[in-house]
C-alpha cells in the first residue's frame, strides 16, 4: 500500500436496454424532468435487479443483495440509487452501490465500496433489546431521551472497529483521552453480527447528543460509537438589520388565519419536519410543512427554558430592528431585536433550499422534499458559540454567540453551511470526527456549496451558479470581520492547511477541510503562478486557469451525491474525492470542451486544482515524493492511519525510546528531518482542549529514536522530507504511564497491579491506570498490551 | 643423494609424532551446536521447568509454582545470554502462553443477566502480556484481573515462555548458557477480599510478593 493511493472507485457497467443516451450536459425542461421524477421508482426496481444480476461478477454470495436506502433523479434527468449490500437480509455496515440509472441506455454502478468476501458463522446471542440496554447504560443520560433508541440488527465489518477518542478535560483545558468513548474491543473475525443502536438526547442536563452504537451481538461490547451531529465550531460575533447580516431583505412569510404574520414559507417543502410533526396544529393556520424559523425562549439571563416557539403574531408582516443581538433582549428572542436573528436564518434558509432545487434540482436537503427549519436564539454551552445541523430534525440549530464576543451563528453562510451538511448527509454520509480525512471533505463541502449559495442569492436566482464577487471566507459577519474559514487560503486562519499530508486526518474537520476549500476555490477560480499571491501554490508553481464557479459545483455536486459513499465508517479519502471530480468532469464536460475527450481541459483542471493542493498529480506531472508513516501492523510505532482493521490505537509508553518508522517514496533521498509536534501551522494555529490538538515533547534523538516525555497525552512527530520539503507526515501515539508499581522500570509484571484496582471505582491507587484516572478497566488493559507490543515486540 | 632424498621425510614423520606426543591433554575441536539442553531444577517452589512439547530448537519453559500456594497471577523478568532468543506464541502474539490455570476473564460481564457467556470474546483484553526489553531481557506477566475469581492452586504449570536457539550467534556443543531471574513476583491469594468498596485494608495489602525462582541449567548442544 505504500507510495500507491488505492483505487478508488471501481466502475462496473452492466448493459441494459440500449438507446439515446443524453448529453450529460444538457439542459432539461421542468416538464422533462418530472417525467424522469415520475419514472425513479421504476428506475430503483431496475438498478436493483440489475445490480442482483450481477452478484457473481460481485464476487457476492447468494447470501447477499443490494437494498434501495436513497434516491433521487439528478439534473441530467438519470435516477441515482444508494444501494444498501445485505447479507442475510440484514445491511453490511459501510458497504453500498451507487447505480446510475439513465432513460436507456446503460446502467453504472460504482461498486468500489462494496465488500467482498462477507462472512460470518454464528447468530447473534444477544437480543436487540439487550444491545439497546448496554448503548442506554453507556450514554448515561441524566435527563429524559428525546427519542427512543432505534435498534437494528447489521453486519459489522472489523475494520470499521473505534479507537481512541479524545475530549478536552474541562478542568484543565487540556486534551485528553476520552475513555468512555474510546473503543477497546478487538475483533477475531472479519466480520460479525452487531446492533445499530440510535440515540437522541436534548435536555438541560445532557445537552444534544446522537449517538449511534454498534454492539457486539455475541459479546455486547462497543465495537464503535458515531456522533450524528455535525457542529459549527466556530468562533461566534454578533448581528443587525431588519436581518442584521443580510440588511433588509424580503423574506416568505404567511398570513395567518388571525390576519399576523408568521415566519413561515408553506411553499418550499412538500412533507412534514420531523421535529414540528410532534406539534399539532392549532387552527392558526400553521403547519409543519414549509420552511419556518423558530426562536429558543431563554430567561432574562440567557438560560435556555426547554421551549421554542415560531416567530409569529406579527401584526405588519415587519420583522427586526438589524441590529445585533442583545443580551437586554434574552426572554423575549420573539420581540423585534430577536426577530433579526429570524430574518437572518430565514432569509439563508430560502436561499439554500432554491439553489439546490433550481441548480441541481435537489427537492429540499434530503432530496424528498422534507422541510427544513432553523431554530435561532439557541444558548446554553453546547448551543450558543455553535450552529449544527440536525439530521433527525432536518434543521439548522444556531445559537446566540456572545453579546461582547461573537455574533448570532445566523450569517447566510453559516446557515448555508450547516444546510449542506442535511445533502450530505443523505447522500455520501460523512463521518463528522477529527480522525477520519472524509471529516474534512464534510466541513469543505458544507463551506463551498455555501459560497456559492451566496453567489447564486447575488445573481438573483436562475438554474446557473455566477460568477459573483466572493469573499471565500465563511462565518466573517460572525467574527467581527474575522472570518472563520477561508477558503482561498485557508492557513490565513493560522489553523487549516492548505494541502494535503499524510496524517492531515488528525485535525478537526474545519481545518483538514482546508485541503478541499483550497482545491474548489483553485478550480473555479484559478491559480496564479506568482509567489505570494493569495491563489498561488507551491505545487503548481505554474498556476492554472480556473473553470468557473457554475461547472465546479456541478463537478462536486454531482462527485459527492453520485459518486462517493461512506455510510459514517470513515473510508473516503481525499484521493478518492480528486479521482471522483475526475470522472465527473470528463463524465459532463468531456465531449464538450472542445472535443477534447478524455484529455479534456475541464479535467485536466481538476488534476491541477487538487494537485495543487497536494492531492495526487497535476495533470503530466512525474510522481512527487511522498512521506509516510508505516501503515499499522502490530509492531509499528506511529500509525499513519486510524481505520485500519483490529488496532485502531497507537498507545506508548512516556519515558521510554521508541523508533517511529517511516516511508519516503519517489525519491532516492529517503531524509527525513524529525521535529516534535504536528506540522507548525497547524499546532501554532491551536491550543490544548481544541479538536485535534497534539502535543509536542520528549527528544528526537540523532539516530531517529524518539525518548518519550514523562507526560501522559495525545503527541505527535512530524517527518519532513529533505529532498522536497514541501512533502511530510504526521503521526500520533497516545503516551501512556505503565509503571503501575512504580518502581521505575516498565515491565509486564506492571500488569499484576492493574488486578487490585480493576472493576472498583474509584481504583485502590491512580498508578494502576494507565490515564493515571481514579478508575481502572478494561481499556488500561488493551491500552498497555498495545504499548508493551510497540515498544518491546518479540519477533 | 638418493640416501638423503629417502632421510628427510623420515625425518619429519618422526617430528611431527614427537609433537603430538608431548601434548597429551589436547581434544579435537568442539562440533558447532544444534539446539538448546535444558536440565530442570530440583526443588518444590516456584521453577522453571521444561515442557515435554519443546523441540531442539525452541525450548518450552514452564512456570511452575509451589504445591498448595494460591495464587492470581505471576510474572518476572528472565535475561538470557547471546545464542538464545525468546520466541512469540502466534496464539497470543507474546512472547507468553497462559496454561489455563488461571481466569483471565471478566468473570460477571454486563449485562449480569447470564447473555453474554463469560469468555465470549475471545480478544477481551487480559492481564496477559510480554515483551523483550533491551539487554536480551525476557518480561512477562500472567495476571487474573476479577478478584471474583478464586485463587488458584500454583504447584501446576501456570504459563510458558520459549527460547529459541539462535544460530547465528556460533555456540559450540556444550557451552553454558546462564539464564538469570533478574525480577519475580506473584499475587497471593489473599489481598483483601472483593468488597466493592475501598478499605485501607485493601490499600495496605494491594502489593506483589517477591518470589524466588529456580532456574535449570542449559547448554548449547
Amino acid at each position: 500500500m505504500h507510495g500507491m493511493f488505492p483505487r478508488p472507485l471501481t466502475a462496473l457497467v452492466f448493459a441494459l436496454a440500449l438507446g439515446p443516451v443524453l448529453s450529460a450536459a444538457q439542459p432539461m425542461t421542468p416538464s422533462a424532468l418530472a417525467y424522469h421524477r415520475a419514472q425513479q421508482p421504476k428506475r430503483v426496481a431496475l438498478a436493483q435487479a440489475d445490480l442482483l444480476a450481477h452478484r457473481t461478477e460481485l464476487g457476492l454470495s447468494a447470501r447477499e443483495a443490494f437494498v434501495p436506502a436513497h434516491s433521487f433523479t439528478n439534473a441530467q434527468g438519470e435516477a441515482i440509487v444508494h444501494l444498501d449490500h445485505t447479507f442475510d437480509g440484514y445491511r453490511v455496515l459501510g458497504s453500498q452501490a451507487i447505480a446510475k440509472v439513465p432513460l436507456g441506455g446503460t446502467i453504472q454502478a460504482i461498486t468500489g465500496k462494496v465488500l467482498k468476501g462477507v462472512q460470518v458463522d454464528n447468530e447473534p446471542t444477544l437480543a436487540p433489546e439487550t444491545a439497546k440496554a448496554i448503548a442506554v447504560r453507556h450514554l448515561d443520560v441524566k435527563g429524559a431521551m428525546k427519542d427512543a433508541p432505534r435498534v437494528e440488527r447489521v453486519l459489522f465489518p472489523a475494520q470499521f472497529l473505534g479507537g481512541i477518542a479524545t475530549a478536552v478535560d474541562p478542568a484543565t483545558g487540556k486534551s485528553i483521552l476520552d475513555r468512555k468513548h474510546s473503543v477497546h474491543a478487538k475483533l477475531a473475525s472479519p466480520y460479525v453480527w452487531a446492533y445499530e443502536v440510535k440515540t437522541h438526547v436534548q435536555n438541560s442536563q445532557d445537552g444534544l447528543k446522537a449517538l449511534t452504537y454498534y454492539i457486539d451481538g455475541r459479546t455486547g461490547n462497543i465495537l464503535r460509537i458515531n456522533d450524528a451531529i455535525d457542529r459549527q465550531s466556530a468562533t461566534p460575533t454578533t448581528g443587525s438589520g431588519q436581518g442584521y447580516y443580510n440588511g433588509n431583505v424580503a423574506i416568505p412569510t404567511s398570513q395567518m388565519v388571525d390576519g399576523t404574520y408568521a415566519l413561515y414559507d408553506p411553499t418550499r417543502g412538500s412533507l412534514p419536519n420531523p421535529y414540528l410533526q410532534y406539534f399539532t396544529p392549532d387552527g392558526s393556520g400553521w403547519g409543519p410543512t414549509g420552511l419556518q424559523a423558530w426562536y429558543e425562549l431563554n430567561d432574562a439571563q440567557g438560560n435556555n427554558t426547554g421551549q421554542s416557539f415560531l416567530f409569529q403574531g406579527n401584526a405588519a408582516n415587519n420583522w427586526g430592528d438589524g441590529l445585533p443581538f442583545s443580551i437586554g433582549s434574552f426572554g423575549q428572542e420573539g420581540g423585534l431585536n430577536g426577530q433579526t436573528m429570524g430574518v437572518d436564518a430565514l432569509y439563508a434558509l430560502t436561499w439554500t433550499w432554491d439553489f439546490y432545487n433550481n441548480v441541481f434540482y435537489r427537492n429540499g436537503m434530503d432530496g424528498l422534499g422534507t422541510t427544513a427549519i432553523a431554530q435561532v436564539g439557541m444558548t446554553g454551552s453546547w448551543y450558543k458559540h455553535n450552529a449544527y445541523w440536525d439530521p433527525y430534525y432536518q434543521g439548522a440549530f444556531l445559537g446566540t454567540g456572545t453579546p461582547d464576543g461573537f455574533g448570532s451563528f445566523t450569517e447566510f453562510d453559516v446557515v448555508a453551511h450547516e444546510m449542506t451538511h442535511g445533502v450530505t448527509g443523505t447522500t455520501v454520509q460523512f463521518v463528522n470526527a477529527a480522525g477520519y480525512e472524509e471529516a474534512g471533505l464534510n466541513e469543505a463541502t458544507s463551506d463551498f456549496f455555501a459560497q456559492m449559495t451566496k453567489a447564486y442569492a447575488a445573481g438573483g436566482g436562475g438554474s446557473a451558479i455566477p460568477e459573483a464577487d466572493l469573499p471565500w471566507q465563511i462565518g466573517a459577519g460572525v467574527g467581527h470581520g474575522t472570518p472563520i474559514r477561508y477558503l482561498d487560503k485557508p492557513s490565513q486562519d493560522q489553523r487549516s492547511v492548505d494541502g494535503w499530508y499524510d496524517g492531515v486526518h488528525f485535525m478537526d474537520g474545519h481545518y483538514s477541510a482546508g485541503v478541499l476549500n483550497r482545491a474548489l476555490y483553485l478550480l473555479a477560480h484559478g491559480a496564479s503562478a506568482t509567489p505570494g499571491d493569495i491563489n498561488y501554490s507551491p505545487y503548481l508553481p505554474n498556476g492554472m486557469v480556473g473553470i468557473g464557479n457554475d461547472k465546479t459545483a456541478r463537478i462536486w455536486f454531482k462527485a459527492v451525491t453520485e459518486m462517493l459513499y461512506s455510510g459514517g465508517m470513515g473510508t473516503v479519502t481525499f484521493q478518492e474525492a480528486r479521482d471522483a471530480a475526475i470522472q465527473v468532469a470528463l463524465q459532463l464536460y468531456g465531449d464538450s470542451a472542445g472535443g477534447y475527450g478524455f484529455d479534456s481541459l475541464t479535467s485536466h483542471a481538476v488534476e491541477n486544482a487538487f494537485g495543487a493542493a497536494n492531492v495526487g498529480l497535476n495533470y503530466a506531472e512525474p510522481p512527487r515524493t511522498q512521506v509516510r508513516f508505516a501503515d499499522w501492523r502490530n509492531n509499528d510505532y506511529i500509525q499513519r492511519t486510524h481505520f485500519t482493521a483490529y488496532a485502531n490505537r497507537q498507545f506508548l509508553p512516556i519515558g521510554e525510546k521508541v523508533v517511529p518508522r517511516i516511508t519516503v517514496l519517489n525519491n532516492p533521498n529517503t531524509a527525513v528531518t524529525w521535529t516534535l509536534g504536528g506540522p507548525s501551522i497547524y499546532n501554532n494555529g491551536l491550543h490544548d482542549g481544541e479538536s485535534g490538538y497534539a502535543l509536542k515533547g520528549g527528544v528526537i534523538n540523532a539516530d531517529g529514536s524518539w525518548t518519550t516525555p514523562y507526560e501522559l497525552g495525545w503527541y505527535a512527530l512530524t517527518a519532513t522530507s529533505q529532498a522536497d520539503p514541501k512533502q511530510f507526515a504526521e503521526g500520533r501515539a497516545f503516551l501512556i504511564n505503565m509503571d503501575t508499581d512504580q518502581d521505575g522500570e516498565i515491565d509486564a509484571l506492571d500488569l499484576g497491579p492493574i488486578s487490585f484496582s480493576w472493576l472498583l471505582r474509584p481504583g485502590v491507587n491512580p498508578a494502576h491506570s494507565m490515564f493515571e484516572a481514579p478508575e481502572v478497566d478494561d481499556g488500561d488493559i488493551a491500552a498497555f498490551a498495545d504499548a508493551m507490543k510497540s515498544t518491546w515486540w518479540v519477533k | 643423494m638418493r640416501k638423503l632424498g629417502l632421510f628427510i621425510p623420515g625425518l619429519l614423520l618422526s617430528l611431527v609424532l614427537a609433537c603430538g606426543g608431548a601434548n597429551p591433554h589436547a581434544s579435537a575441536p568442539a562440533a558447532p551446536a544444534k539446539g538448546l539442553a535444558y536440565t530442570d531444577p530440583t526443588g518444590t517452589g516456584w521453577r522453571l521447568v521444561k515442557d515435554p512439547a519443546s523441540t531442539p530448537t525452541r525450548l518450552l519453559l514452564n512456570l511452575v509454582g509451589p504445591t498448595g500456594l494460591k495464587t492470581r497471577g505471576a510474572g518476572f523478568n528472565l535475561k538470557a545470554p547471546a545464542g538464545v532468543q525468546f520466541g512469540n506464541f502466534t496464539e497470543t502474539s507474546f512472547p507468553i502462553k497462559d496454561l489455563g490455570i488461571y481466569d483471565l476473564w471478566n468473570s460477571n460481564p454486563y449485562p449480569y443477566d447470564g447473555s453474554v457467556a463469560v469468555g465470549s470474546d475471545p480478544l477481551e483484553p487480559r492481564l496477559l502480556a510480554g515483551g523483550l526489553k533491551a539487554g536480551n531481557v525476557l518480561t512477562v506477566g500472567d495476571f487474573q484481573k476479577d478478584r471474583r475469581a478464586t485463587a488458584k492452586d500454583s504447584g501446576r504449570a501456570l504459563f510458558q515462555i520459549a527460547l529459541e536457539f539462535d544460530a547465528s550467534a556460533a555456540l559450540k556443543d556444550g557451552d553454558a548458557l546462564t539464564l538469570t531471574i533478574a525480577k519475580s513476583k506473584f499475587i497471593a491469594e489473599d489481598i483483601g477480599a472483593f468488597s466493592g468498596s475501598l478499605t485501607a485494608e485493601i490499600r495496605q495489602k494491594s502489593v506483589m510478593q517477591d518470589m524466588t525462582i529456580s532456574v535449570g541449567t542449559l547448554h548449547a548442544n
